[in-house]
């Protein structure tokens, strides 16, 4: 366990350096996500508080259900690219084989990666939410904490787990994944990043239900813009729940096989 | 040693356990390379000839503190461990550059310095001196010959084009071609039999049949 931790570390201090020379990577990082924050307070000025019976069950206003939406769902898709693309670099940097010939893992190596972008990618999240209360006024003084923390993590789960079957895609076919595809721009068009998913026609609204986005973004409003609770917020939890359990054990099998198959007819490193 | 496309590379992984076999086991000091991964690579140190290999952004010491805690490695131990290796390699004056501006022979030395870091019994070189100008070669060629190769009295297994490498820092060759032994000999029995390495990879490489 404490040699993970350590191993841990390495990986976030090595990313931490290397993106320390990029000056001006993180502030663009931002400088994006004001733009975002800007046009949906635009966007939500076009709606007049409770002139969308849609947007009630969350609060009346489109400006906070937004935030709420874009800056989630922009970090569920980077939980959902972080080990494909850690494995892309490193196969590309010519890092793979030296960080395999080492006494750690593929599955820990892959897993440890990406914990930078993970914690790189919540400061960016909170760092919407903040702006959004600081700048834009959205209230989030009702919001459950022990609740949201709880979907916010589950959620975090289930999207991991589609994360390293989306990686196993990458080493299994080496290009085309199917499953970032799904869940990453349509998940989020579908699951209700952008408007309540009870305005889509009835079919669309079928297969947002399959989606576990739709799940996760329901429940994080619910806690955060109107005080749920996570009894009040049982049934999402459990779908959540649902899900981890058993995508992440297979995920990490399916994985596992992956990386097996590459390193016995030799194509781990081909990209 | 083998032409290009002989198995060389394939065959080092395979015994440092970064491939699996198809079928059939490969022992490392006792252990099992396919079901005991790991295990077994805690007794190999692979230098890669890949110059890509390193974090470019990096120092030569920051590289090396990440691939040593992967390798199980930390704190005094680790810096004790890199600025022997730092030293043995003869990158001093460098350790705290990026390796973005190292040339060629000095990326194969911080490899170097890399493979040895865990303090493996069984060294593997595949074709460390495949990209060096002949100075670099040399010198390259110098140090695993003064500073590992008769310091430590390491197992050094190297993939080589080069016959007069080979002389010098092996003492067995085995040729290998399409997959297949070729040849497993003495280099100290080929000079008794007056016959150059370079003349008996050509009639190995020339039989039929192992």
């Amino acid at each position: 366990m404490i040699a993970s931790l350590r191993k841990a570390w390495a990986f976030l201090l090595r990313d931490f350096r290397i993106e320390s020379g990029y000056k001006t990577s993180f502030l663009m990082r931002v400088v994006e996500s004001m733009t975002l924050l800007v046009l949906f307070y635009f966007l939500g000025e076009l709606i007049a508080p409770g002139g969308s019976p849609a947007l009630g069950r969350y609060g009346d206003r489109y400006l906070p259900f937004a935030i709420v939406g874009v800056a989630f769902a922009r970090y569920f898709d980077l939980t959902l690219k972080m080990f494909s693309e850690s494995i892309r670099l490193a196969q590309v940097t010519g890092c793979l084989d030296a960080m395999l010939s080492s006494q750690t893992g593929c599955v820990p190596i892959v897993l440890m990666s990406s914990l930078y972008s993970l914690v790189s990618g919540g400061l960016q999240l909170l760092l919407i939410l903040l702006a959004g209360t600081l700048a834009f006024g959205v209230d989030f003084g009702r919001i459950n904490l022990p609740a949201t923390v709880l979907i916010f993590l589950l959620s975090i789960l289930t999207f991991v787990s589609f994360g390293v079957l989306s990686a196993a895609m990458v080493v299994w076919l080496k290009k085309g994944d199917p499953i970032t595809w799904i869940l990453s721009g349509f998940g989020a068009i579908m699951g209700g990043a952008y408007f309540p998913t009870s305005i889509m026609p009835g079919w669309m609204q079928k297969i947002s239900l399959v989606l576990p986005i739709t799940y996760s973004l329901d429940a994080l409003r619910l806690t955060m813009l109107k005080g749920y609770s996570i009894g009040m917020v049982a049934n999402p939890v459990e779908i959540l729940l649902a899900m981890t359990a058993v995508l992440l054990p297979a995920s990490l099998i399916i994985f596992a096989a992956a990386v097996r198959k590459g390193r016995r007819e030799g194509t781990l490193l081909e990209y | 040693m083998g032409p290009n496309g002989a198995g060389k590379t394939t065959l080092l992984k395979l015994i440092g356990a970064l491939l699996l076999p198809s079928e059939g086991d490969i022992f490392v000091g006792g252990v099992n390379t396919v079901s005991h991964g790991l295990e077994a690579r805690k007794s190999v140190g692979f230098v890669l000839n890949e110059e890509r290999s390193f974090f470019w952004r990096l120092t030569a010491i920051q590289n090396l503190e990440f691939f040593g805690a992967l390798d199980n490695l930390w704190g005094a131990d680790l810096d004790d461990r890199i600025h022997e290796l730092i030293g043995l390699v003869g990158l001093g004056d460098v350790a705290d550059r990026p390796v973005s501006g190292f040339s060629s022979g000095m990326k194969q030395r911080l490899a170097l310095a890399r493979g040895l870091i865990a303090e493996p019994d069984i060294l593997i070189l595949d074709e460390p001196t495949r990209a060096l100008d002949p100075i670099a070669a040399e010198e390259l060629t110098e140090l695993i010959l003064d500073r590992i190769h008769q310091d430590s009295r390491k197992t050094l297994l190297i993939a080589t084009h080069r016959p007069e490498e080979a002389v010098r820092l092996c003492n067995k060759v085995l040729v290998i071609d399409n997959g297949r032994l070729k040849g497993f000999d003495r280099i100290a029995e080929l000079s008794e039999k007056g016959m150059s390495l370079l003349e008996y990879y050509r009639e190995r490489l020339q039989a039929d049949t192992e």
